[in-house]
């Protein structure tokens, strides 16, 4: 299986072409994308979707959605302005290229495709939002380690992690996140977890028998779950040895504004993300709490020098001491 | 006066350790990071065991430890690492400040009571 087969990205369809819908669906699958369509097929069913906090690997757009001509280039013009970092891919009924359209609203679309060759779209896709190789072995043991350190906090809940996806958005989910700076020879950059307030703080509420947990609390126990998956990665993927070369003093600003809900590491290269769901064990009525976790590794992404540290023979569990 | 002393940033981890210790029948005082943790073992000559994380704020689990030994004068605490990292290089640091052991979290409580108990014995 190659590197990325592991990774999908979820791409908003806006597109209604209805006789060609099971070839786009069938393209689709073969790439690795997860299609979202809006329920409502004007503007406010494409801001309902870009409001709901998705994280988006990009968009195809049919030049004449809605059934307007040129109603695709309204909603390219609005998706743009707000969220210029998705790359839009263009489909139009017979030129397979952005001529004739203005230079500014060329500007907008990584490519133009017609559905009669889909495999130009797949080359653009490939570069735009495939265009980080993800080791195999990475991407597996993130979603391991993972699982097994929320395990270990939310003893009541079993965690299930869906197939990891690549995106391209800079939006923030829910209001509280951490963030963990990572440091390798072969990566650098960050660590986020992301959650609801709301949903974490009920779910921790429920296993407390009663007692009181603080909305600080809860800051501590997704930090400790930060803490715990940081400490598993760096155990197994970070050299221990590596050298800390000029490098390890390149930063760059990261930008939020919270008012948007959005954050910039400075990269327009996808991210690695993970979704994590908490179902309660003993409710059979519960909704599940998501908790989502990305990787950023803006500094640094050398996947050629990926290794996994040499395992030791270690007669010591974690848990247990190791007496000298 | 306190038998245990733990310290960590993470009030989580805090409030797990002191708790599963003091149902075992240990006193225990907390800390916050190592500097806080360097003042409590100032002003408490009862301590017999430190349980420490490494990675913290302010000041690092490591330091302490050697600023324990090297400021304090206190040869005789035991310390007993408690963190995520497991790597051979702090091991060495660590034993070289003659830590008595090492464990890597998740703290398993009942894993490590016997042993915590006989160093505070």
């Amino acid at each position: 299986m190659s590197a990325n087969q592991l990774l999908v990205s979820k791409v908003m369809i806006l597109d209604d072409a209805r006789a060609h819908s099971e070839s786009l669906k069938a393209f689709c699958e073969e790439c690795g994308l997860v299609g979202i369509r809006p329920q409502r097929v004007d503007e406010s069913g494409v801001v309902a979707i870009l409001d709901s906090n998705v994280a988006l690997g990009g968009i195809l757009l049919y030049e004449n959605f809605g059934g307007e001509a040129g109603n695709g280039l309204k909603l390219a013009r609005k998706i743009n302005e707000s969220r210029p970092e998705l790359p839009i891919f263009l489909r139009r009924d017979s030129i397979a290229s952005v001529a004739g359209l203005s230079e500014k609203d060329a500007a907008m679309f990584r490519c133009a495709y017609t559905l009669e060759d889909l495999q130009q779209l797949r080359a653009v896709l490939d570069t735009s939002i495939f265009s980080r190789i993800y080791p195999a072995e990475l991407v597996r043991g993130i979603a391991d380690m993972t699982r097994t350190s929320l395990e270990t906090l939310f003893r009541n809940c079993d965690v299930v992690v869906e197939t990891p996806y690549l995106v391209k958005d800079r939006v923030i989910y829910g209001e509280v996140f951490t963030m963990i700076s990572i440091d390798s020879n072969w990566c650098r950059g960050y660590m986020m977890l992301q959650a609801s307030e709301e949903y974490l703080l009920e779910l921790l509420r429920r296993d407390s028998n009663g007692e009181t947990v603080s909305v600080r609390e809860m800051n501590n126990i997704l930090a400790e779950a930060t803490n715990l998956i940081w400490g598993s990665f760096k155990n197994r993927y970070a050299g221990h040895n590596h050298c800390v070369s000029n490098l390890a003093c390149i930063q760059v600003p990261i930008i939020i504004n919270h008012k948007r809900s959005y954050i910039s590491f400075g990269s327009e290269d996808p991210q690695l993300c993970f979704k994590y769901s908490l179902w309660e064990r003993n409710r059979a009525d519960a909704c599940a709490v998501p908790i989502y976790q990305r990787f950023i590794f803006n500094l640094n992404w050398s996947p050629e020098e990926f290794r996994e540290n040499p395992t030791v023979e270690s007669l010591v569990d974690s848990g247990e001491i190791e007496m000298f | 006066m306190a038998q245990v002393l733990v310290v960590d940033d993470s009030s989580t981890v805090r409030n797990d350790v002191c708790g599963f210790l003091t149902a075992n029948g240990l006193t225990v005082t907390p800390a916050i990071d190592g500097k806080d943790g360097l003042e409590k073992l100032k002003g408490d000559h009862a301590i017999k065991l430190v349980l420490c994380d490494i990675n913290m704020p302010n000041m690092d689990g490591l330091t302490m430890v050697e600023k324990i030994r090297s400021e304090l004068k206190n040869t005789s605490v035991n310390v007993i690492m408690l963190t995520t990292e497991n790597n051979s290089s702090m091991k060495e640091r660590g034993k070289a400040a003659g830590i008595k052991g090492w464990i890597v979290k998740p703290f398993n409580g009942p894993a490590v009571i016997s042993s915590i108990k006989k160093l505070v014995a």
